[in-house]
């Protein structure tokens, strides 16, 4: 349970709002480079943190996010031409550069210099392992670059891809770190999907369906670790890395890539849910390439043309209630990503927290929360940035383990549990 | 037509979810397992909390030479003794609060106790930066055994917040 001013704290986050102030401290994703492939390509309409915006690709490859719309009458650039280092409306020729500065208004005499008084709002824009990533607060306060391992891996071991997610950012996110419906909802997807099947460690989660957690903070967010039972009164562990304010890295199976996930704000009721897969020490094979553009592991197909999933709410999410009954899926929706985020959009937009009955088993999320208000709290009050920030941070890994019973985590996985350059992941 | 889904899941129809409690209280019994913990868990309880109780096991714990009991591992944050099968009998959850680096041999009684009433137990160690990575092994290691949730704080603002999400 969470009182609904708390909860307005994190589920809000539009300009102005104490939670939009939390995503502006952050490198946030905002485009898959491959959305903007070459120079003076068409522009692209982003919304983030409830602000709408446009991206685009000058002539020279450099990279700008500005104001959707034109300070002149007010329509979308979108429609605009890219052309010539800028980007120029087609109402009237007012033309902008990456920076969102107008360099340009034909009715007005160049001598006059009235376009140097105008300026629409900008962020930067930088792009890094296949993502263009930008930061929406005060320029003074810029952090490092993003150092996430998926991002720094030669091209051909990553896979990134993103879909609209019809819920607030919370809830979405606060589903991945609710390790305990693995167990349920996405049981019947460890021996079949290609991205996960084969791993001996899928065995220890169909023998142990009741895992125990430990919830452990770190630096930048939280460790949540799942124990199973192994051999010889060993446990068998999965560490899941939660960093803040939205990235989790889920634990590896066998050799399998690794994946993880970036939720983020579009406004308060809808959010992107970036889903990365990567493999520290080998390239991807054609064949887990293949899988993920086919919407297997934790990606999803989509609707042609557009990054809204092939099954959303409106065609009742592909349900199949006789693969339900018959135990090929749990709910009667294929695919984990869709088994969440259909579950997670039923809530409504803004699940009403004042409502919910945790039980001891949510602490992972309940601490998740804490920190969040904690950060927002120190951030209001004494302009401190939250965790997460800082890039040593992000330089994590998640693991799966095996420890003997007296060994806890965050001590016997502690090398496990960073980035190692060179090295796999530590995976069973 | 829009889908059943599609129309269910729009803030429009949030209006009509239901505005009726659905849970009832819960019994949930918070005990201080060291001294620090102690002093924690006194100033947790000056809160108004529902049907929560706040226990600790130090000052009732059986000489070392008598024979082992049920009896007596438990006292209120008054100092009167309880019977430790009867407090946890009828409880939802069983919060045990550590400090790392503190003795907490009484951990593993009341986890059997709860283990043999089926009772839910969650074992909560506070630390501090500055104390050596070994003593919290030590004590999540009395712990692990006997807690079905563990979780590690850096500060004990957190549990407050982990009763009201609870709705202690």
């Amino acid at each position: 349970m969470l009182k609904k001013e708390q909860s307005d704290l994190l589920t809000l986050t539009g300009p102005g709002t104490a939670g939009g102030r939390l995503f502006r401290c952050y490198w946030l994703p905002a485009l898959l480079s491959s959305e903007l492939p070459e120079n003076d390509c068409p522009p692209v309409r982003v919304k983030l943190l409830s602000e709408r915006l446009l991206a685009f690709r000058d002539s020279e490859g450099r990279l700008g996010l500005i104001d959707e719309f034109c300070a002149h009458r007010g329509v979308s650039l979108w429609f605009g031409r890219n052309e010539e280092g800028g980007l120029r409306c087609p109402y009237h020729g007012w033309k902008y550069d990456r920076t969102g500065q107008c360099i340009e208004v034909p009715s007005e005499p160049v001598e006059s210099g009235f376009c140097n008084k105008i300026k629409l709002k900008s962020y930067p824009l930088v792009e890094r392992g296949g993502v263009l990533w930008t930061y929406m607060g005060p320029a003074d306060k810029q952090p490092p670059l993003p150092e996430w391992e998926f991002a720094q891996v030669p091209p051909e071991q990553s896979f990134m891809s993103k879909r609209i997610q019809e819920s607030n950012w919370l809830q979405a996110m606060e589903g991945g770190i609710d390790s305990s419906h693995v167990s349920f909802l996405h049981r019947g997807d460890l021996n079949s999907d290609p991205l996960f099947r084969g791993a001996k460690a899928n065995q220890y989660n169909l023998k142990d369906s009741r895992p125990v957690f430990e919830v452990v903070e770190s630096p930048g967010g939280l460790f949540i670790g799942a124990r199973r039972n192994a051999e010889s009164g060993n446990y068998y562990w999965r560490i899941t890395q939660w960093v803040m304010p939205s990235f989790t890295m889920i634990p590896p199976r066998g050799d399998h890539p690794v994946h993880g996930h970036f939720w983020i704000p579009i406004d308060d009721d809808n959010c992107w849910t970036w889903s990365f897969d990567y493999h520290p020490t080998r390239a991807l094979s054609p064949g887990e390439v293949a899988a993920m553009r086919d919407g297997k592991g934790i990606h999803v197909k989509y609707e042609p043309g557009t990054f809204r999933p092939l099954a959303n709410k409106d065609n009742d999410y592909l349900i199949d209630r006789a693969a339900q009954k018959a135990g090929r899926t749990f709910s009667g929706v294929e695919g984990i990503a869709m088994q969440d985020a259909s579950l997670q959009e039923s809530m409504g937009p803004i699940v009403d927290r004042t409502k919910e009955n945790l039980v001891s088993t949510d602490n992972g999320i309940i601490m998740a929360r804490h920190r969040l208000l904690r950060s927002v709290k120190a951030l209001m009050d004494k302009d401190q940035a939250p965790p997460g920030v800082d890039s040593v941070h992000q330089l994590v890994r998640s693991a799966a383990v095996i420890l003997p019973p007296d060994k806890p985590f965050i001590e016997a996985a502690k090398d496990a549990l960073v980035v190692r350059a060179g090295t796999a992941h530590a995976s069973v | 037509m829009q889908s059943e889904s599609a129309r269910a899941a729009s803030a429009a129809e949030a209006r009509f979810r239901i505005d009726a409690p659905n849970s009832q209280p819960r019994s949930i019994k918070v005990i201080a397992l060291d001294h620090p913990s102690e002093a924690i868990v006194k100033r947790l309880a000056t809160s108004v909390w529902g049907n929560t109780s706040f226990l600790t096991t130090l000052a009732s714990a059986p000489p070392r030479d008598a024979p082992f009991s049920m009896r007596g591992w438990l006292a209120d944050l008054a100092g009167h003794t309880k019977i430790l099968v009867d407090e946890i009998e009828h409880a939802d959850l069983v919060v045990m609060i550590a400090t790392a680096g503190e003795n907490i041999e009484s951990a593993s009684i009341i986890g059997e106790a709860c283990s043999l009433k089926r009772v839910m137990t969650t074992g909560l160690v506070v630390t501090a930066p500055s104390v050596p990575g070994a003593e919290l092994s030590r004590s999540l290691a009395q712990l692990r055994p006997w807690a079905l949730m563990l979780v590690v704080a850096s500060a004990e603002d957190y549990i407050a917040d982990m009763l009201m999400a609870l709705r202690a």
